[in-house]
């Protein structure tokens, strides 16, 4: 889990272009929305098309999506779960 | 005729060292290469990092560009917002193609492509000003800009009182490829376009916005008048254009102080130009403004720049001119801009 989680990391830098983040800055429970990493609804998408390219996983379910994208470990449980890490 | 269109504050972003607006030519900086880069700031001073990430370059360089000049007039609104651009943001829009054509189609992602539109510059200004106010981006290729300056006047006509303006072009290897095939590009390492004597182009960028006013306090210089003239087939034809201009304004050529062209630096596209420096430089101090910052759609708004600094500060730099000038003062500045032999256009400014 925690490679994965650094895998993650490493990925959401460089989908959406966060220059000033460094992988360590991002903590796996704190939140990646609002007061965490700050990101927004446009972010959302990004992530959501990093999970079909990088992991072959398609949310079919958009309301999912905030549980999902809650903070790395999250993520990081749901492509666990989908058995594609 | 139109309202005077008085400049409170301008920004400029160039090959040259302009993002200091103090800075005037005290050295020009030489590119040796075909293709002039602009010199950019370190964005974070102008632009949040959370909407920086998602900014190609034409957006950071527009969008800083207005946010100088809208500090340097000391508005924190205006009226109306129009921006003029050729290609809009070339770069996203490669990076959204491109990624159309290497992922098949698949996982496309919305940034580049929101960023990619002609309008984005425009559009980030409004959000970063919370400007709800008219917001217009003219793409007419080389009257992009000069479109700008045009709206503006007519919306002083219709009682508004300020405008924001700006004119904005990014090139890529991409884009410059295709030009090497498209135009014969050269690097002009002596500068003087005036000459004619080479063939080939050397391609620009930048951003350069100015606040105008329908009043002149606090003015720097004003645009009297703009004129646009498309596909002239001979010199004559572009002197007669701008003969009935000026005496549109109540003045003729004689009277003019300093008369800026925007040469292309190729001797063919820039035939009839050259005839008309030929033809009034024993008359008339000119000088040139694009082996400074390059050729590109919106040239124009690096001339107006230049022009209104020109007047602001009563010096004509050695870089810019072609002839000697006896003048003590420069009060009027006709800016004459060609567009590969295109797009022409007459920018009349004045001190006030």
């Amino acid at each position: 889990m925690d490679a994965l989680i650094e895998k993650l990391k490493v990925q959401i830098i460089e989908q959406l272009n966060l220059a000033e983040v460094k992988p360590e800055d991002i903590k796996p429970d704190g939140p990646l929305f609002g007061d965490g990493l700050g990101l927004d609804s446009i972010d959302a998408l990004e992530l959501i098309v990093l999970l079909e390219k990088h992991y072959g996983i398609k949310i079919q379910n958009p309301a999912d999506g905030k549980k999902i994208f809650e903070s790395l470990r999250t993520m990081a449980e749901f492509i666990k779960s989908h058995g594609k890490s | 005729m139109a309202k005077k269109a008085y400049i409170i504050g301008s920004g400029c972003i160039s090959p040259q060292n302009t993002v200091d607006n103090n800075w005037f030519f005290e050295s020009v900086v030489s590119h040796e290469s075909d293709h002039l880069n602009a010199i950019e700031p370190s964005y974070k001073e102008y632009i949040n990092p959370n909407m920086l990430r998602r900014m190609g370059r034409a957006i950071k360089m527009g969008v800083t560009a207005a946010s100088i000049a809208t500090t340097e007039a000391k508005v924190e609104n205006v009226d109306g917002t129009m921006s003029g651009t050729g290609l809009g943001c070339f770069e996203d829009s490669e990076r959204f193609l491109l990624a159309l054509l290497r992922n098949e189609e698949q996982f496309l992602t919305p940034t580049s492509f929101i960023q990619s539109t002609h309008n984005t510059v425009g559009s980030q200004i409004a959000l970063i000003m919370k400007c709800h106010n008219y917001n217009h981006t003219y793409v007419h290729r080389g009257f992009s800009f000069e479109s700008c300056i045009m709206d503006a006047m007519m919306s002083f006509d219709e009682g508004k009182h300020t405008a924001l303006i700006g004119g904005i072009e990014e090139h890529t290897p991409i884009y410059i490829d295709l030009n090497q095939h498209a135009h014969k590009l050269d690097s002009h390492i002596d500068h003087k376009y005036f000459e004619g004597k080479d063939l080939g182009i050397q391609m620009g960028e930048g951003a350069a916005f100015f606040v105008l006013s329908d009043t002149n306090k606090n003015a720097s210089s004003c645009i009297d008048g703009i004129s646009m003239l498309y596909k002239p087939e001979v010199s004559k034809e572009i002197l007669l254009k701008a003969t009935q201009f000026l005496k549109q304004h109540n003045t003729s050529l004689e009277n003019i102080d300093l008369v800026l062209f925007g040469l292309s630096g190729d001797k063919d596209l820039d035939k009839h130009l050259l005839d008309i420096i030929a033809g009034i430089s024993k008359t008339n101090a000119v000088g040139h403004f694009k082996h400074l910052c390059g050729e590109y759609h919106t040239a124009g708004a690096f001339g107006t720049w230049l022009a209104n600094k020109i007047i602001q500060k009563q010096n004509i730099p050695d870089a810019v001119k072609i002839n000697l000038s006896n003048k003590t003062s420069v009060n009027t500045v006709l800016i004459i801009n060609g567009y590969l032999n295109i797009n022409y256009s007459f920018t009349l400014l004045s001190k006030c």
